[in-house]
């Protein structure tokens, strides 16, 4: 039982953790208008950047977090210009164009990663974050507290995501963009100025995704931002494209399926559950569980 | 005299859309509290006058002004702020949010006053107050388009501009609208509409014009465009 | 010839042939990179059937073109009309899924690979040789299929659906059909690569087959023209060059470089370096040229 319940804690933080992505992925998707397939990328990124500035500052976690949220924030506002010139029109995403030039930022980012840093070996959070010894342990499975500090932030961070989206003005301007650019537009919403603040958004959001992950894994390497990449991605076609309700759902269970798998069986299966999932989802249900809200 | 004073002008306005001339050298005027009416068949470039003047398109010749200040090429956000607003053909409600949060969408601009315009509101449509959370897909047509109304007014503009509102609805709901249009313009509003239904519309404008594949080819007061013979035979069909 | 020599002409050959592979299927709109993991599949299956069942090399790069095209197909029953999005991620997919079994499968090496494969043919130079020409026939065999493919009724039509899928269909392209067609040859061309590759280097190593090479592919395609297959053959070995010319210091930094050159093409020179327009003149003043 004790096996189970960290696990679903366990689960659930990681969980939390897919929402913000699929969270921060749509909303690019749909108020920006891009497919970011570098999301994740710009995350792990930031988490880099986050392990500098604690070693440089001899582990003070609140400046690495503020550096993590102002590195993607950053990442995004400049990456944006680039996506808005090869746009054809502020109203309809350009699948084709807006994938390849993310994947081209992804390449860059995972190899700079590769180079630039700790001669690309993984690198290691404080034990401080994740705490030093485990809250709980059962058999072979322990609880850090750090995971359970990350529970706690990503359910907070999910609930005031979905709060700003649908109780503020800026929530509502974007739900607006997301569901009718052109009836937005008339509306008197400026579709640009928007689109970018979806990039601000996506770019906070981005830097707390950092430095949750940071606290549940407590490591970090060039090779996590395609894994997770890949996780967000399947998050978001489960659900279906630009459904955020779905992609709460979506990524809550896969987080704490993945757990569970994680807590039973041996061996590195539970990613594969994703990844199946996800194929079996797009052959045979191509718009998504929920539907495809683009 | 606030009466009098001219709200929009239209002057010399050509737009196209890539080789296509929607509408050329199109001259209007609207004063305060008004009601103006444009009548021309479908195609005829109604929804792009009341767009351009908008500012969602830019135009190639002309140059329209709004209380005196140059608003073509202005984005259409600064516009809205200005005091002018449009109820889109179709509604353009946003059907999976709820009546209060597109009702909300319409103060986007004036926040502020956003309590007193929602109070405001619910006076004059009781129906709207009671539907608040339900989702706007759940209204009926007649509805949808009081609902579009409404949130045009949660900006308190100056102008209102209304396109196609009888599209689609039915005779007895399209009457309550044009009612509603008229109390409107009695409370101070002044309102530029567009319409195919040219009958209803001229028999609560004071004035209109007639739109035909991108040219005015007739304007005056309401009476006079009922009584044209042309007029009659194309649009009224008597 | 030098090693370095023979390395840049075989690698860049391949480069141009799985650039080719993607540039096919991507007149459809669609970025296959399930070549890649074809390129994986193949190549390990090659890898495996010399070394621990003593395949003649010949009879496995067999293997390794059937393997391709049998993936290849069955994928495409479902993939075939399917958008650019759902491609690009079914394919990610694949090498995920294909990288992962790789992995975990000692027989095949797991993640130590698999070494010393025997030579193609007696001495070393007879084996560089052999590998040479034959990835160039390879070359000279599919850049003609292509080409007639494009020049074709098929072909013309076909070209049509990166614009617009019902266009296409009005005009009378079976999409499905062709999807499949172009999406099975394309996977077949790319597990004989994944064979040749290994052999190149007599091993096989999952580090030959990452997602770097889905930006290295795309890179090419991209920065030579998506619109011509002429693009990816002068990119391929350009790009490919580029990274060994370049002091050793900069050249590991050539993904970072790839990526860049990736995204300033696409901002300022979105259709590629070589053009339709480009294509057209040069296959014209050429053809005008063979008649004199």
């Amino acid at each position: 039982m004790q096996v189970f319940i960290a696990q679903v804690i366990n689960g659930l933080s990681l969980g939390s953790i897919y929402v913000l992505l699929a969270t921060g992925f749509n909303l690019l998707l749909l108020v920006a208008m891009i497919i970011h397939f570098a999301y994740p990328q710009v995350v792990v990124f930031s988490m880099y950047i986050a392990w500098v500035v604690l070693r440089y500052t001899g582990n003070s976690i609140v400046l690495a977090v503020l550096a993590a949220i102002l590195s993607s924030v950053l990442l995004n506002v400049i990456s944006a210009p680039l996506f808005q010139k090869i746009m054809k029109n502020r109203e309809e995403v350009d699948i084709n164009t807006t994938m390849v030039m993310s994947l081209g930022i992804g390449m860059i980012i995972t190899d700079i990663l590769s180079h630039g840093f700790n001669k690309g070996l993984p690198i290691a959070f404080p034990p401080k974050l994740v705490g030093e010894t485990p809250i709980l342990r059962v058999g072979l499975i322990s609880l850090m507290g750090g995971q359970v500090a990350s529970l706690a932030v990503g359910v907070i961070a999910v609930s005031g995501i979905f709060l700003l989206l649908y109780k503020t003005r800026p929530g509502r301007a974007f739900r607006a963009i997301a569901e009718d650019p052109n009836g937005a537009r008339l509306v008197g919403i400026p579709l640009l100025r928007t689109g970018l603040e979806s990039y601000a958004l996506s770019g906070i959001l981005g830097g707390l995704i950092a430095v949750l992950l940071a606290m549940l894994l407590g490591y970090s390497s060039p090779g996590l931002g395609e894994q997770v990449a890949h996780k967000v991605l399947a998050v978001s076609i489960i659900a279906g494209l630009g459904n955020l309700a779905g992609g709460l759902v979506v990524g809550l269970a896969l987080g704490i399926m993945e757990a569970l798998v994680q807590g039973y069986i041996s061996g590195s299966w539970s990613n594969a559950i994703a990844f199946v999932v996800m194929l079996l989802v797009i052959l045979f249900r191509p718009r998504g569980l929920f539907g495809i809200k683009l | 005299m606030a009466q009098n004073e001219m709200l929009l002008r239209v002057d010399n306005l050509s737009v196209a859309y890539g080789h296509i001339n929607a509408l050329k050298e199109v001259n209007l005027e609207v004063y305060r509290v008004e009601i103006v009416v444009l009548i021309g068949a479908n195609g005829a470039g109604k929804t792009t006058l009341l767009e351009t003047s908008l500012g969602i398109n830019a135009p190639q010749a002309g140059v329209i002004t709004f209380k005196g200040k140059t608003i073509s090429g202005v984005p259409a956000d600064r516009n809205v702020r200005a005091g002018l607003c449009l109820v889109p053909e179709g509604r353009g409600v946003f059907a999976s949010m709820s009546v209060l949060d597109n009702l909300l969408l319409g103060a986007h601009h004036n926040i502020k006053n956003v309590g007193k315009n929602l109070k405001r509101v619910y006076q004059w449509f009781p129906r709207l107050e009671e539907r608040k959370s339900q989702i706007a897909r759940t209204l009926s047509g007649g509805e949808r388009q009081m609902l579009a109304i409404a949130r045009a007014l949660m900006s308190a503009p100056e102008l209102i501009m209304v396109d196609e509102p009888s599209l689609g609805l039915a005779p007895i709901i399209v009457n309550d609208i044009f009612d509603i249009l008229v109390h409107l313009n009695q409370e101070g509003y002044t309102i530029l509409l567009s319409e195919q239904n040219a009958y209803k519309s001229l028999k609560c404008a004071h004035r209109g014009y007639v739109l035909e594949t991108g040219k005015v080819t007739l304007s005056g007061s309401a009476a006079q465009l009922l009584n044209d013979p042309g007029v009659r035979e194309a649009y009224i069909g008597a | 010839m030098s090693l370095a020599m023979y390395y840049f002409l075989t690698i860049s050959a391949v480069y141009i042939l799985m650039s080719w592979a993607l540039y096919l299927p991507y007149r459809l709109a669609h970025l296959h990179f399930l070549t890649v993991a074809n390129m994986l599949i193949s190549g390990y299956l090659a890898g495996y059937l010399v070394q621990s069942h003593g395949f003649p090399f010949a009879l496995a790069l067999v293997a390794g073109f059937t393997a391709g095209g049998l993936v290849g197909y069955i994928v495409s029953l479902f993939i075939d009309d399917a958008p650019t999005f759902t491609v690009v991620i079914v394919g990610f997919t694949f090498i995920y899924i294909s990288r992962t079994a790789v992995e975990n499968i000692k027989a095949v090496g797991a993640t130590m690979g698999m070494f010393g494969l025997p030579m193609v043919a007696g001495t070393p130079n007879a084996h560089r040789l052999t590998i040479l020409i034959l990835v160039y026939a390879l070359v000279v065999v599919v850049g003609f299929l292509i080409y007639r493919f494009e020049h074709s009724r098929v072909g013309r039509a076909a070209s049509v659906m990166f614009v617009d899928k019902d266009l296409a269909t009005s005009m009378g392209v079976d999409i499905k059909k062709l999807g499949r067609l172009v999406q099975t040859f394309s996977s077949l061309i790319a597990g004989g690569c994944g064979v040749i590759y290994g052999f190149i280097y007599r091993s096989y190593h999952l580090d030959f087959f990452t997602f770097h090479l889905v930006g290295i592919f795309m890179t090419v395609i991209f920065v030579g023209g998506y619109t011509t297959m002429w693009g990816s053959l002068l990119a391929a070995p350009a790009l490919y060059g580029l990274s060994l010319i370049l002091p050793p210091a900069v050249a590991s930094w050539r993904i970072v470089i790839y990526g860049a050159i990736l995204i300033a093409v696409l901002v300022l020179k979105p259709e590629g370096f070589i053009t339709r327009r480009l294509a057209y003149t040069l296959e014209t003043t050429l053809s005008r040229w063979r008649k004199r």
